[in-house]
């Protein structure tokens, strides 16, 4: 019954043409029939037709009642108000756009950050039943998350009763693919099976594949892999890959989509069994029992994650009964692997300021817009003022006034989609267009792409917003008294200006902080990348060489035709973060903290470092670890103020910040023999960056990384070091960078920081704009009366666009003054951290705050204009 | 015209009355019109302007159905029929207004 009623009004509305041409069809059948009867009943053609008609009565009347009759539904009225809107939207078709434009704006930036929320947190991964899955590790007093051995996976399993199935994994093996790096899984037979992935080519892992160590060597490759570097070759079944020089044989290629458990896609796995061939360190299956091994299982049905959490730590208890007290289990981590990120409440936690941000970002769009909606409304007070006193409800009225809102928020939604489809995607192409080239190898992400919650998300955030910034402003301007109303005076004042000038100021302070921020950050970054760092990079390679092959891979180094030269060190400068020890001079002095590195006489002559006093380690000292040290100038300087330090003795003792068992624990008290130039490692100037400390090493010593000076083209000498390393042994090289490359990455982070900055400012800016506009439109309507009256006596519309841009001006000043005085502290606190910045750098300051000034001028102009249009004496005689 | 007063009975009378008269079969409006007047032998003057209106809210309520056939004379006419729901309407409003007849007969006889 009410399917047919809504069908029938339908239908009167969709085809009213068809259902008003049936009513007259109708009404005229019946004349008709009553014409023929009284002309049956004998009077003339005329007379009966006149009777007829008498008889019926009004005929326009009884068609009313019959459309009446038919209700005026709730689509019929909505279509009204839909072509009303739409009328009314082609005559103000700038104020249609800034609305959709600034709804779109903020909507695309949230879908945006959902799309990536979604696909690391919501979208559950393609696997069987992904709801189910769970690793488990257990924690000990500190806090610290241990990973299983061998043997206690075994024990595991045998003891299980939580878990329905279970499989042991070593996770993000980083290895090297004929010279690609790859991350690499090792997997327990069972992992296939119980995740239901299944291959496209080929077959999965087997049980059969990981029974027994050493026994053939196979690997099962992501699609994506595949893709990319073997160009999907459609042979690639039963070919041999080398990984880290070991051959492999393919045996499968996984379906798409698959990439593994975690936030790191994969992009191989190979049986746990491989393990020692594909592994450096103690053996997982040897006597030392490496923990490597995460367990990940699925709950079985049933059982709730708080008894499996229970039973898990009851277990875990037991396993560590026996060890020293640290060492003991307090407690288990459950964590759900259906998604790439579990989504736990700290989870949330992390991600809660983000979404603020950005909700708030979409808040004030919306109050910006509300903003205009309401000058619009004051514009139209006089339609709306008579439309209520001629017995219109408010909420009739209120309605239409939202139908116009929503109107304006689906094409907003479909902007927006598109905004937030082309950020994301622009995004990751200028990520790794921008990043250096061998970094770029490293990356990898999940899949953004938009699927049905994205769009859920679109359409509810555009639901909300349209009723945000709908619903206040058609709620305002339907509330005349009716008393005023009845005098013909339709205007009324509006709530208070103040709360809506501070949202305003409130934007333009957080454009000019940003922007400014923005400036600091482009000349810091370009004031870093000039800096000289003490060390020479542009013709210097760095090599990380597999231990087991060092002794055969250091000939066939040297002889290289292009390499110059080939020093060791411990960590590299401007790759790896130095371990650091505190130094004393004489006993009793207040230690000084210093970087120390493991060095060889010849990393000196590579990256050009000068020695300033003293001499360098000898070939004896670097090849039998001999007691000297060669100190930084810097740190020179801060143990020995007034100058010297070569001869001296220098007591050295772990401090906090030494990792425990390290070789450097070895030396006590070094001879300073020499004084070498500073070099700058960190981010900053200050002075504990510089103090550093070299003591003797060879290159043939484990935990070294080759550095090597090359002659010729850089890149080609690289490949040309790597194809002879490989000759050698197909796995001697793990990593092979060229420094120039570590330079740029290490300016990378701080123009990644200016574009974001200046992004974000931007879009700041042009919500600022929007902004601005919309109050200023709205103080133009409400002083429409007032601004007439100064035109009827004689201003000029210079004078009253002055007025206009006098008020924005009023808005800007504060703004400005605030946000520069933000924009001071957030630079402190950058400089304070990580980067050179120029706090007091006066170019940004000016070019910030003249920015968001030209913009705030350029909002209020059409505003300004606006008010000069307005016809004196129509207004005066309207009010 | 009527009275506003009596307009309300009226009304709700004339849905049963047109109820009652589709039960024998479809008909368009001015046989409704028509069989009324007949059967009641003119006593009941079937106001022709209140009709339409009436039979577009009984459609409306699902009570009949309306489509467009051939009348008698070979012209179209929009005819209305029973559904299976106005079938039952007219169960009850036809027991009610018996049980409100034979309360006012009582009363006038008995009061």
């Amino acid at each position: 019954m009410k399917a047919k009623d809504l069908w029938l009004r339908f239908r009167a509305v969709a085809f009213r043409w068809t259902v008003e041409r049936e009513l007259q069809d109708e009404l005229a059948f019946h004349l008709e029939m009553q014409t023929r009867k009284n002309v049956g009943a004998g009077l003339p053609e005329a007379e009966a037709r006149r009777q007829a008609r008498v008889r019926f009565g009004p005929k326009p009347l009884i068609e009313d009642q019959c459309r009446d009759a038919r209700g005026i539904g709730l689509l019929e009225t909505l279509c009204q108000d839909m072509r009303y809107a739409f009328r009314s939207f082609r005559r103000a078709p700038t104020f249609a756009m800034t609305v959709i434009g600034t709804i779109a704006l903020g909507l695309g930036l949230n879908a945006a950050f959902f799309t990536l929320f979604d696909a690391y947190v919501l979208r559950p991964l393609a696997v069987r039943d992904p709801y189910s899955l769970y690793s488990f590790t257990w924690m000990d007093e500190a806090r610290r998350y241990h990973s299983f051995t061998w043997p206690e996976y075994q024990q595991f399993r045998s003891d299980n009763h939580v878990f329905s199935e279970v499989f042991a994994v070593r996770k993000q093996l980083m290895t090297r693919i004929d010279g690609h790096p790859a991350y690499g899984e090792l997997v327990t037979g069972e992992y296939f099976r119980m995740l239901g992935v299944e291959a496209v080519m080929g077959r999965t892992l087997s049980d059969d594949d990981a029974s027994t160590p050493g026994q053939e060597a196979v690997v099962v490759l992501s699609h994506a892999f595949w893709q990319r570097y073997f160009g999907a070759d459609p042979f690639i079944i039963g070919k041999k890959i080398l990984i880290r020089g070991y051959p492999c044989e393919v045996i499968g290629v996984l379906r798409d989509g698959f990439a593994g458990l975690d936030v790191l896609p994969h992009d191989f796995w190979a049986p746990l069994t491989l393990s020692p061939q594909l592994e450096d360190g103690a053996d997982v299956f040897g006597p030392d029992h490496p923990n490597r091994l995460d367990i990940v299982g699925r709950l079985k049905p049933g059982v709730t994650r708080k008894s499996a959490q229970t039973l898990l730590t009851a277990w875990a208890q037991r396993l560590t009964a026996g060890r020293r007290d640290g060492d003991k289990a307090v407690g288990v981590l459950l964590e759900s692997r259906a998604t790439s990120i579990a989504l736990s409440p700290l989870m949330l936690l992390l991600f809660a300021p983000i979404f603020a941000a950005f909700a708030l970002v979409m808040v004030i769009a919306c109050a910006n817009v509300a903003n205009m909606m309401l000058a619009r409304g004051l514009a139209r007070q006089r339609e709306i003022g008579i439309r209520l006193s001629l017995g219109a409800a408010q909420s009739r009225v209120v309605r239409q006034l939202l139908t116009e809102s929503a109107l304006l928020a689906v094409p907003a939604a479909a902007a927006g989609f598109v905004i937030s489809q082309t950020a994301v995607e622009l995004s990751v192409r200028a990520l790794f267009a921008t990043m250096p080239a061998e970094y770029a190898e490293y990356i990898r992400f999940v899949p953004l792409l938009s699927d049905v919650r994205v769009v859920a998300f679109m359409l509810a955030a555009a639901a909300g917003s349209a009723v945000l910034f709908g619903l206040a402003p058609a709620l305002e301007t339907t509330r005349p008294g009716l008393v005023q109303a009845a005098r013909g005076d339709f205007l009324y004042n509006v709530r208070p200006a103040r709360p809506r000038n501070v949202l305003v100021v409130i934007q333009i302070t957080a454009s000019v902080c940003l922007l400014i921020c923005a400036g600091l950050l482009l000349r810091g970054s370009n004031r870093f990348r000039d800096i000289d760092s003490g060390l020479r990079t542009r013709d210097v390679i760095e090599i990380y060489v597999r231990e087991r092959t060092r002794a055969r891979v250091l000939p066939a180094l040297g002889s290289v035709p292009v390499v110059r030269g080939i020093g060791a060190v411990s960590s590299v400068p401007l790759d790896a973060t130095a371990p650091r020890i505190s130094v004393t001079a004489r006993a009793g002095a207040v230690p000084v903290s210093v970087a120390y590195r493991f060095a060889s006489p010849e990393f000196f002559a590579v990256f050009d470092v000068p020695l300033r006093a003293g001499r360098l380690f000898t070939q004896a000292e670097s090849q039998t670890g001999g007691a000297v040290a060669i100190l930084s100038q810097t740190a020179a300087r801060r143990l020995w103020p007034n100058g010297g330090g070569v001869g001296e003795a220098l007591m050295m003792a772990a401090d906090s910040r030494t990792a425990g068992g390290t070789k450097i624990q070895r030396y006590s008290r070094v001879e300073v023999v020499g004084v070498a130039g500073d070099i700058a490692t960190g981010y900053g100037e200050s002075q504990s960056d510089k103090t550093a400390i070299y003591v003797p090493a060879s290159s043939r010593d484990a935990g070294t990384v080759l550095v090597a000076r090359v002659s010729g083209e850089t890149e080609a000498a690289r490949r040309a070091i790597d194809a002879a390393l490989t000759a050698v042994d197909p796995g001697a090289v793990d990593h092979i960078h060229r420094m120039q490359e570590l330079v740029v990455g290490r300016v990378y982070p701080l123009r990644v920081a200016y574009w974001l900055s200046a992004m974000v400012g931007g879009l700041a800016l042009i919500l600022t704009i929007s902004g601005i506009y919309g109050l200023l439109a709205c103080v133009v309507a409400e002083r429409r009366k007032e601004m007439g009256i100064r035109m009827a006596l004689g201003a000029t519309a210079s004078a009253v666009t002055g007025l206009v841009l006098k008020q924005s001006l009023r808005l800007a000043a504060p703004g400005l003054a605030i946000g520069a005085l933000m924009a001071v502290g957030a630079s402190r606190v950058l400089a304070s951290r990580l980067i050179m910045l120029n706090t007091f750098d006066p170019g940004a300051y000016a070019w910030g705050m003249l920015l968001v000034l030209i913009a705030c001028l350029a909002a209020a102009w059409v505003p300004a204009v606006r008010a000069t249009r307005i016809d004196p004496v129509g207004r005066l005689r309207q009010d | 015209m009527t009275r506003p007063a009596a307009l309300d009975l009226l009304q709700g009378t004339l849905d049963l009355l047109i109820l009652r008269t589709l039960q024998a079969g479809p008909l368009h409006g001015w046989a409704v019109a028509e069989r009324i007047e007949q059967i009641s032998q003119d006593v009941l003057q079937v106001n022709q302007g209140s009709l339409y209106p009436a039979l577009h809210r009984l459609e409306h309520r699902g009570w009949i159905s309306a489509e467009w056939g051939v009348s008698e004379l070979g012209r179209r006419a929009r005819f209305y029929r029973l559904t299976v729901a106005g079938r039952k309407q007219l169960d009850t409003e036809a027991a009610d207004w018996e049980r409100l007849s034979a309360a006012i007969n009582r009363v006038l006889r008995m009061a």
